[in-house]
C-alpha cells in the first residue's frame, strides 16, 4: 500500500464521521428527518473498514518495512514503534510551539480505533431503532457522528495539544448527549454536572501539558538549558526513554508532578474516585448514548491517556501507586454502591465505574517492578477492549428492556421478562456472564490478566504489601461484580412476570434493527476474549506501541484462572440464592445491617458530601459577593452617577421644552456675539 | 461706555423710553388687566421721536424729511403695537400697517418696484391668509395665551442692548464708506487704480485705513449701462442677468414650498403625508 | 455715512429688534410667525438702504429673494400651524413642550380650561365648503376638532 493511500485511509477515519455530522446537522431537521441515520451509518461503516485496514494491513506492513533497516533511523523508528503519520496543516505557531493538525497511528491507536468505530456502528444501528419516534432524531445522529469524529481524533492525535482539543470535544459531545432531552430538568442538571466535574479533570490535564512543555533540561557539563519536550509531540516526549530518564534524574519532582496532573485528567474523564459522581447521573441521556459514550468509549479515554503516557509513569512509581490505589478505591466503592441500586441503568453505570477502577489498578502495577510495566498496561488495555463489548451489550440490552417497559427502568417494577423478551434475555445473560467473569467469556480473560498482574506485583519486594491490599480489594470486587450483575439479571428476567402499566398489555420484543446489534455484540462479548486473549494476539500487537517492551514468553496463570472462576461462580450462586431461591434474604440482611445498607443505597453520600464541602461554601461566598456587589460596588457606582445629576439641576432649567425659551437663549447668544463684534470698532 | 452715554445722550434716552413703553404695553407673565394703553403709547412715541432725532441733521429736502418721519414713526409704532396687541387680529392689522410704512420707506430709498411687490405679497396675500387662520382658529375670541407673555423682560432688555449697540456704532464717526467713483467706460484701470472699485473704509485711528475691495463686476456693468439705482430696468437687468440662476432657484424654492404646504396642511384622511 | 442713510438703517434695526421681541414674548403661534416677518422687513429695509448707499441694484435684487423666501416661509408656517392646531385645538406654543427633561414640570398653562373652552364651541357659524360637494359625505369625524375640520 502506497504512502498516499495510507494517508487517505488514515484521514478517512475521522473525516467520514465529521462529514456525516455536518451533513446531518445542516440537512437533518428539514430534509433527512427520520432518514438522518443514513449518513451516520455509512460514515461509521467507512471509518470501521478503514480502522480494520489500518489494524490488519497498514501497521504490519510498516513494521515489516522498518525492521530490516539498520542504522540510526531504524533505531529511532523502532524506539517509537511502528507508526503511520498523516500530515495535515499547521494550526498555529506561537514562539517555539508549533501545533500541527496531523494524525499519528500506532498499535494502541489502531486497537482503540477499531473498538470505537465498531461499537459505534453497532450502537448507531441500535439507536435508529431505539430513537425511532424521537423528535430529536437528526440531532441525535449529528451528535453521535460528531462524537465518533472527536473520539477518533483523540486517539489519532500525535501531540498533547491536539489530544487536549479533542479531549474537550468528546466532553462537549458527552454534554450534548446527556442533555439530549434537555426539557427534562434532571437531564439538564446531569449534563451540567458531567461538564463541571470533567472541567476539574481537564484542568489537571492542561496543567500536566503545560508542565511537560516547560520542563527544562541542562546538558551536563554546560550551562545550556533547553526544553526537550517543547514540541509536545508524542514521539518527542514519550519516544526517547533515555531522555526521560536523564530528565527525571535532573528534576526529581517534575515527572511525578506531570504524572499526577495527567492522572487527574484521566480521573475526570474516566470517572475515578472522587470525580466519579458524574457518570451515574449521565444515565439521563438516551440509552444508546450511555452504551457508546459512558460505557464503551469515551470513559476509556483516561485509561488510554495513562497507557499512552506509560514512559512517563514508569519514572514516577508513586504516581503509579496512586493510580492503582485510586483505581482500587473506585472499584470497591462503585461495586458496593451497585449492590443496592434498583435502577438497572445505574447498576450498569456503577459497574462501569468499577471496571474502570480495575483498569487503573492494572495500569499502576508497573510500580512494583520494571518487568511488570508491559503486562500491566497490556492487562489494563485488554480489559478496556473486552469491557467495551460486553458493557455496550449490557447497556443496549437494558435499553431494549427500557424500550419494552415504556421507559421504566426501576427493577422493582418489573420481573420475569425472560419469556417476553427472549433475545434481550439471552444477550443480557451473555453480557452479564462476561462481566461477571464466567470462564471462557471475554471478561474472564481480561480480569484474569489483571488479577495475575496484581498477584505478581504483590510478590514484589518494594511495594508488596501495598499491592497485596489492592489485590485483595480486586478479588473482593470481582466477587461483588459477579453478585450485583446477576442480581440485576435475576431481578429483571426471573421471578413472576410483572410489567409496569407504562408498558401496555404486551411488552414488545426488540425490533430486528435493535436485535441484530445485540446479537453481534453478544457474539463478540462471548468470543473475543478467547480469540485474542490466551493466544496473545492482543498482547503481542499492543506491545509494539512505544514505551512497551514486547514480552518474549507467555504463560497462562492457571491458579489465578481457577480462583477467579470460583469467585465468579460463587458470586452468581449467591445472587441466585438471594434473588431466586429465597427472596427474603436480602431484606433481612438489609434490616440487620441497616447503616451499611443505607450507605450503599445512598451512594456513599458522595453527592451530599460534595454539596456540603464545595457547593455550599461556594454558594455562601457567592451570596457574600452578591451583597458586596449590590451594596458596596453598586453604591459607589450610583454615587458617581448622582454627582453629574446633582450638578445638572441648574442647567436643566434651560431644557423646559418651551420653544420660546430655546429661542431666547439663542437670541441672547446672538446679541452677545454681535455686541462683542460691534464694540471692537 | 461712559463716553457713549455722554456723546449720544439722546439715543440712550430714546431707547430707554422706547423699551419702557414696550414693557408697559406688553401683557404680563400672568393674566392681568391691561395697563392704561394711552400712557404706554405716549411713552413709546416719545422714545421713538427722541431716538430718530438723535440721527442728526440731514441735508435732504423738507418733503423727504416729513415723509421719512411719517413712515419711520409709523413703521416702528405699528411694530410696537403689533407685538404688544392682546388681540391677534389687531396684531395682524398692525403688521399690515407696519408693512405699508416699510414700503413707504422703500419708496424713499428709490425702490418703487420693491414697495409695490411687498405690498402685493404681504398685504395682498400673507396678511389675508394670516387673518383667515387667526379667525378660524380663534373663534372663541381672546384666548388665554394671548393675554400673557413669556420672558418679556429678558427679551426686551437684550433686544435693546443690541439696538443700542447697533445705533451707537452707526452714529460713531469712525465708520464711513468710500463712495463709488463712476468712471468712463474707456478709461483704463491703470490710470486710476482704485477708480471703478468701491471700498468700505474703517477709520481705525491711528492705523491707516483698511481698504476692503468690493465686487467690482456689477459696478462696472452699472457703469457701462448708466442706469440709475431703483430703475425697474436696472433691477430687471440685475435679476435676470447677474442673478438668473438664483431666480430659477427661488422659483424652484417656491414650488417646493407650495408642494410642502399642500402635503402638510390637509387632514390625514384627506391625504396628508 | 450721512445721517440721511443712518436713520434708515436705524429704522431697519428697530424693526428687526421689535420682531425679535415679539417672537420671544408672544405665545401665539401665528403672532410668532408674524414677528418673524417683521424681522424680515427690517432686514429688507437695511438691504435696500445699503444698495442705495452703494448705488447698486444688488440690495433690491436681494430683497426680492428675501421676499420670495418669506412667502415660502409664510405658506409652510401656516400649514404647520394648522396641523399643530388640529392636534391641540390651541395656538399656544407652550403646549408643545414634549422635548423637556422628563422629570421637569410642564409650562404653567391652564391647559384643561383653555382646551375645554376651545373645543366646546360647536355652534359658531363657519365658512361654507366651496366647490362640488364630495360624494362620500363624512368630512368631519367626531374625533377631530370641530373648528379645524371646517377649514
Amino acid at each position: 500500500m502506497t504512502e498516499e493511500l495510507q494517508q487517505i485511509v488514515l484521514w478517512l477515519i475521522p473525516a467520514a464521521p465529521l462529514l456525516a455530522a455536518i451533513i446531518t446537522a445542516l440537512l437533518g431537521p428539514k430534509l433527512l428527518r427520520y432518514k438522518s441515520h443514513l449518513p451516520c451509518w455509512s460514515a461509521l461503516a467507512v471509518s470501521f473498514v478503514c480502522s480494520l485496514i489500518l489494524l490488519l494491513k497498514i501497521l504490519p506492513s510498516v513494521e515489516q518495512a522498518a525492521t530490516p533497516v539498520k542504522g540510526e533511523v531504524a533505531i529511532a523508528q523502532s524506539a517509537a514503534g511502528p507508526q503511520v503519520m498523516a500530515s495535515g496543516f499547521e494550526w498555529f505557531s506561537v514562539g517555539s510551539l508549533h501545533a500541527d493538525i496531523e494524525l499519528r497511528a500506532d498499535s494502541i491507536t489502531a486497537i482503540m480505533l477499531t473498538m470505537v468505530t465498531g461499537v459505534s456502528l453497532l450502537v448507531a444501528v441500535f439507536g435508529s431503532g431505539y430513537m425511532s419516534h424521537d423528535p430529536g432524531y437528526p440531532r441525535f445522529f449529528a451528535a453521535v457522528s460528531l462524537f465518533v469524529f472527536s473520539m477518533c481524533m483523540l486517539v489519532l492525535s500525535g501531540s498533547f495539544i491536539l489530544l487536549f482539543v479533542f479531549w474537550e470535544a468528546v466532553g462537549l459531545c458527552s454534554y450534548l448527549l446527556i442533555g439530549f432531552w434537555f426539557q427534562k430538568p434532571s437531564a439538564a442538571a446531569a449534563a451540567k454536572k458531567a461538564f463541571v466535574v470533567n472541567r476539574i479533570g481537564d484542568f489537571g490535564l492542561i496543567m500536566g501539558i503545560f508542565l511537560i512543555w516547560t520542563t527544562t533540561f541542562q546538558i551536563p557539563g554546560s550551562d545550556v538549558l533547553f526544553r526537550p519536550f517543547q514540541s509536545l509531540n508524542f514521539v518527542d516526549v514519550l519516544g526517547n526513554t533515555e531522555l526521560i530518564k536523564v530528565v527525571a534524574l535532573q528534576n526529581p519532582g517534575r515527572i511525578p508532578l506531570i504524572c499526577f496532573c495527567l492522572f487527574l485528567g484521566a480521573m475526570g474523564k474516566s470517572a475515578q474516585f472522587p470525580l466519579q459522581v458524574w457518570l451515574p447521573d449521565a444515565m439521563e441521556g438516551p440509552t444508546p448514548v450511555s452504551a457508546l459514550i459512558h460505557a464503551a468509549t469515551m470513559v476509556t479515554a483516561g485509561v488510554y491517556l495513562v497507557a499512552r503516557c506509560t514512559p512517563l509513569f514508569v519514572m514516577a512509581p508513586y504516581a503509579q501507586m496512586a493510580v492503582s490505589g485510586i483505581g482500587a478505591a473506585t472499584a470497591a466503592i462503585a461495586a458496593l454502591t451497585a449492590l443496592t441500586q434498583t435502577d438497572l441503568k445505574r447498576v450498569l453505570a456503577y459497574s462501569t465505574v468499577s471496571q474502570l477502577g480495575f483498569m487503573f489498578m492494572a495500569l499502576g502495577c508497573g510500580a512494583a517492578g520494571a518487568e511488570l510495566v508491559t503486562p500491566a498496561v497490556t492487562a489494563g488495555m485488554f480489559h478496556l477492549f473486552t469491557h467495551a463489548f460486553f458493557k455496550a451489550l449490557l447497556f443496549l440490552a437494558a435499553g431494549s428492556v427500557m424500550h419494552a417497559m415504556g421507559d421504566v427502568i426501576d427493577m422493582r417494577r418489573f420481573s420475569g421478562l425472560k419469556h417476553a423478551l427472549p433475545i434481550t434475555h439471552w444477550t443480557f445473560l451473555v453480557g452479564a456472564a462476561a462481566l461477571a467473569g464466567v470462564p471462557l467469556l471475554a471478561g474472564f480473560w481480561s480480569k484474569d490478566d489483571i488479577l495475575a498482574v496484581l498477584k505478581e506485583a504483590s510478590h514484589s519486594q518494594e511495594h508488596g504489601l501495598y499491592f497485596g491490599v489492592i489485590r485483595a480489594i480486586a478479588i473482593g470486587t470481582a466477587f461483588l461484580t459477579a453478585f450485583y450483575t446477576f442480581r440485576a439479571y435475576f431481578m429483571t428476567f426471573w421471578g413472576p412476570e410483572r410489567y409496569p402499566e407504562e408498558a401496555g398489555h404486551h411488552p414488545h420484543e426488540a425490533t430486528p434493527i435493535m436485535a441484530w446489534p445485540l446479537r453481534t455484540l453478544a457474539v463478540c462479548a462471548a468470543g473475543i476474549g478467547l480469540i485474542v486473549g490466551p493466544t496473545h494476539l492482543f498482547g503481542d500487537y499492543l506491545q509494539k506501541t512505544m514505551g512497551l517492551t514486547p514480552e518474549l514468553e507467555h504463560h497462562l496463570h492457571w491458579s489465578v484462572m481457577f480462583m477467579s472462576s470460583v469467585i465468579a461462580l460463587a458470586g452468581i450462586g449467591f445472587a441466585w440464592m438471594f434473588y431466586v431461591a429465597s427472596p427474603a434474604i436480602p431484606a433481612s440482611i438489609a434490616r440487620a445491617m441497616r447503616p451499611l445498607y443505607l450507605i450503599s443505597q445512598g451512594k456513599f453520600f458522595l453527592d451530599e458530601i460534595f454539596t456540603g464541602m464545595i457547593v455550599l461554601p461556594l454558594r455562601g461566598i457567592a451570596i457574600l459577593a452578591t451583597l458586596v456587589d449590590k451594596y458596596l460596588i453598586d453604591g459607589i457606582v450610583d454615587t458617581v452617577g448622582k454627582v453629574p445629576k446633582s450638578l445638572s439641576i441648574i442647567p436643566r432649567q434651560l431644557h423646559g421644552g418651551v420653544v420660546s425659551s430655546y429661542a431666547g437663549v439663542m437670541w441672547v447668544g446672538v446679541v452677545a456675539a454681535v455686541v462683542l463684534v460691534l464694540t471692537m470698532f | 461706555m461712559m463716553t457713549w452715554t455722554q456723546e449720544h445722550p439722546m439715543t440712550i434716552v430714546g431707547l430707554v423710553l422706547w423699551a419702557v413703553g414696550i414693557l408697559w404695553l406688553m401683557p404680563g407673565r400672568r393674566a392681568s388687566k391691561p395697563r392704561p394703553h394711552k400712557i404706554g403709547v405716549l411713552i413709546v412715541a416719545l422714545g421713538l421721536v427722541t431716538f430718530c432725532l438723535s440721527c442728526g441733521k440731514t441735508q435732504s429736502e423738507l418733503a423727504d424729511d416729513v415723509m421719512f418721519w411719517v413712515f419711520a414713526i409709523g413703521a416702528l409704532m405699528s411694530g410696537v403695537l403689533m407685538i404688544t396687541a392682546r388681540n391677534p387680529v389687531y396684531a395682524a392689522l398692525w403688521f399690515a400697517l407696519a408693512t405699508l410704512s416699510t414700503c413707504g420707506l422703500f419708496l424713499l430709498q428709490h425702490a418703487p418696484f420693491l414697495a409695490a411687490a411687498t405690498i402685493i405679497v404681504y398685504a395682498g396675500a400673507v396678511i389675508v391668509t394670516f387673518l383667515f387662520v387667526i379667525m378660524l382658529a380663534q373663534q372663541s375670541g381672546a384666548a388665554g395665551y394671548d393675554q400673557r407673555s413669556s420672558q418679556s423682560l429678558l427679551a426686551t432688555i437684550s433686544a435693546f442692548v443690541l439696538l443700542g449697540a447697533i445705533s451707537l456704532t452707526l452714529q460713531s464717526e469712525k465708520i464711513d464708506i468710500v463712495r463709488p467713483v463712476v468712471v468712463a467706460a474707456d478709461s483704463s484701470a491703470d490710470s486710476a487704480p482704485i477708480a471703478g472699485n468701491m471700498s468700505l473704509t474703517f477709520n481705525l485711528s491711528p492705523e491707516p485705513p483698511v481698504i476692503v475691495p468690493v465686487m467690482p463686476g456689477n459696478v462696472m456693468s452699472k457703469a457701462k449701462g448708466k442706469t440709475p439705482v431703483g430703475n425697474l430696468k436696472g433691477l430687471g437687468k440685475s435679476l435676470f442677468g447677474d442673478y438668473l440662476f438664483a431666480v430659477e432657484l427661488a422659483g424652484t424654492l417656491l414650488l417646493v414650498a407650495s408642494i410642502g404646504a399642500i402635503a402638510i396642511a390637509p387632514r390625514r384622511e384627506q391625504g396628508a403625508i | 455715512m450721512t445721517p440721511d442713510e443712518q436713520r434708515f438703517l436705524l429704522v431697519g434695526a428697530g424693526l428687526f429688534v421689535l420682531g425679535a421681541i415679539g417672537f420671544l414674548t408672544r405665545r401665539n403661534l401665528i403672532l410668532m410667525v408674524l414677528s418673524a416677518e417683521l424681522m424680515l422687513h427690517g432686514v429688507s429695509l437695511t438691504l435696500v438702504t445699503f444698495g442705495n448707499m452703494h448705488q447698486t441694484n444688488e440690495g433690491q435684487a436681494f430683497t426680492i429673494f428675501t421676499l420670495t423666501v418669506a412667502a415660502c416661509e409664510a405658506g409652510l408656517a401656516l400649514s404647520l400651524v394648522l396641523s399643530l392646531y388640529r392636534k391641540s385645538h390651541s395656538l399656544d406654543i407652550q403646549l408643545w413642550s414634549e422635548l423637556r427633561e422628563s422629570d421637569m414640570s410642564g409650562p404653567d398653562f391652564d391647559s384643561s380650561a383653555e382646551r375645554g373652552k376651545l373645543s366646546s364651541y360647536d355652534d359658531i357659524p363657519t365658512l361654507t365648503p366651496a366647490g362640488i360637494a364630495p360624494k362620500d359625505p363624512p368630512r368631519t369625524t367626531p374625533s377631530t376638532g370641530p373648528t379645524a375640520t371646517r377649514v
